[in-house]
């Protein structure tokens, strides 16, 4: 992650170089395939519409790694059939999801916080201009929200999977899945309705960019989305059957 | 006292029998054998016993409460030895057993050691690089260092050498003479038969049959080879009390159980060229449960 955000940094420092040339370069690109890079209608030259780029290869590193942690830590104990180990110790299945889960978020808090100083570090040191911190810093508040929906999606996934080991494929399928549909809303305007299926378009980088803000609807469907998959992390991991 | 009392306990995998209608008790301070071949049920009985899956119908209570719902408080006092044995691999077993202990209240860290030392077992080795029988090794620690009132036996000596299986006897006995209830799950009936007092036999889900293992042994049953030296029907010796009859030209072997009279009086009715009365091995006995049942 550091190492993508130091060689990503690198290369910003050739692009604010070239100036006007670059927006010349760009603005010739189709917006198709801007969307799919997800520049869209960013301005690349500036360091923080650069840095929205970038903010979408987080996203996707981040819902990658919150997910599959979330699926791994929930279905392992089965999958290195440790279960019979761990749950017929004398505590209840509840308070083992309850540390399960608090490892996960320092885990995913720890990876938020590497990228928001690697970020703030490097565009430190390649970006003369005023600093963009605060933007960096509502980007990140944006990026944990989205680790937080899919880690619990993960867990979620986790304890409602019959077959333990399908979990982190279906996993993966999903995250996949709403990266795409995600990518399709930006090329297809007609399909933004399904904005809300996908948590990659909660929080947009260029809107949180422009606007400096959180649309309070994503808000509150983050809200539920968190707290409806813990809910169906305890219920099934509860009633569920170990086996080894 | 009853330590465990399972009382018509079933489970279904989807369609396919788990167990069927189970229901025996163990009484405070005996090694309960609970003994039948591969596949009939006892790992499915024991996980219930310990809340790793739940009952299809029927409750247990252990200690007096109800295994499911008040299993994170009765854990306490059960030691667990499953059949197979898996542990986090990247851990050295000393990790595992501190970390097994810091589960329990009552657990003396201390004893970890006298247990390695009784097993033979190195407690700085990675669990990745053990064989079975040490995995199985720490099983057995794992399960005996918080002093449970209740250990639970799940094929616990398959994997161990002899010596080492001796050790675990001693161990086990030692524990039951502390006050622990054992119950000892296993297809080999002449290690159910050096430790227990009783036994609940188990086939194909259902338990087909509670017995003390010294009346079993001893009184009941009586093994005949009877070879007669002129040709009978082949149910002639099938009286009321006989069991696992075959005949074999003139060979007639079965086991039987009630009054001897009965069968030498049969026996006297006919000229004989030799004739066998022997204790029979449990096996047989257990064989004879297998085939009635089936």
């Amino acid at each position: 992650m550091i190492f993508l955000i130091y060689m990503g940094m690198l290369k910003y420092t050739g692009f604010a170089g070239a100036g006007e040339s670059v927006t010349d370069l760009f603005d010739q690109i189709p917006a198709g395939v801007k969307s799919i890079l997800g520049i869209g209608e960013l301005d690349v030259t500036t360091i923080a519409g650069y840095y929205a780029v970038f903010y979408l290869y987080f996203m996707l590193l981040a819902g990658a790694h919150a997910i599959m942690l979330g699926a791994i830590i929930i279905s392992k104990e089965e999958r290195d059939k440790t279960g019979d180990f761990l749950f017929s110790r004398p505590v209840s299945r509840s308070r083992i999801i309850t540390s399960k889960l608090i490892a996960a978020l320092l885990n995913i808090i720890v990876f938020n916080l590497t990228t928001l100083f690697a970020s703030l570090v490097f565009i430190n040191i390649y970006h003369k201009g005023p600093a963009i911190t605060d933007i960096i810093i509502q980007l990140m508040v944006s990026l944990f929200i989205l680790q937080l929906i899919f880690m619990v999606v993960g867990t979620g996934i986790a304890s409602v999977t019959k077959n333990i080991k399908r979990a982190t494929s279906i996993s993966a399928g999903i995250l996949l899945t709403t990266f795409l549909i995600s990518a399709a809303i930006d090329l297809y305007d007609k399909i933004a309705f399904l904005k809300f299926i996908t948590p990659f378009q909660y929080f947009p980088a260029g809107e949180t960019i422009t606007t400096g803000g959180y649309s309070p609807s994503y808000l509150i469907i983050s809200f539920l989305l968190i707290i409806t998959f813990v809910i169906i992390t305890y219920r099934f991991t509860e009633k569920r059957d170990i086996y080894i | 006292m009853n330590v465990i009392e399972i009382n018509q306990l079933s489970k279904y995998y989807g369609k396919a029998r788990g167990i069927i209608d189970v229901s025996f008790d163990v009484q405070e301070g005996e090694i309960f054998g609970f003994i039948g071949p591969n596949g009939a049920g006892k790992s499915t009985t024991i996980r219930v016993l310990l809340a790793l899956i739940y009952p299809s119908s029927g409750s247990a209570r252990i200690f007096g409460q109800d295994c499911i719902k008040d299993g994170p408080e009765i854990r306490n006092y059960i030691g667990y030895l499953p059949a197979e044995v898996y542990y986090y691999d990247h851990m050295r077993v000393i990790d595992l057993l501190r970390y097994s202990a810091s589960f329990y209240r009552k657990a003396d860290k201390n004893r970890i050691y006298r247990l390695a030392e009784i097993m033979d077992l190195d407690l700085n080795r990675k669990i990745d690089d053990l064989s079975y029988g040490n995995k199985k090794k720490v099983g057995i620690i794992q399960g005996l260092i918080h002093q449970p009132r209740l250990i639970i036996l799940d094929e616990p000596t398959s994997g161990l050498d002899p010596l080492i299986q001796q050790e675990f006897f001693n161990l086990i006995r030692e524990e039951n003479q502390n006050g622990a209830t054992v119950l000892f799950s296993s297809h080999v009936l002449s290690e159910v038969q050096k430790l227990c007092s009783r036994v609940a036999i188990i086939k194909e889900g259902r338990i087909i049959g509670v017995e003390d293992i010294k009346a079993l042994h001893n009184n009941n049953y009586k093994k005949f080879k009877i070879q007669l030296a002129e040709t009978v029907s082949s149910d002639y010796f099938n009286i009321e009390g006989v069991a696992d009859l075959t005949v074999d030209e003139n060979n007639h072997t079965f086991l039987f159980k009630g009054d001897i009279n009965q069968m030498i009086a049969k026996i006297h009715d006919h000229r004989i060229s030799n004739l066998i009365v022997e204790e029979p091995a449990l096996e047989e006995i257990f064989m004879h449960y297998y085939e009635r049942e089936a």
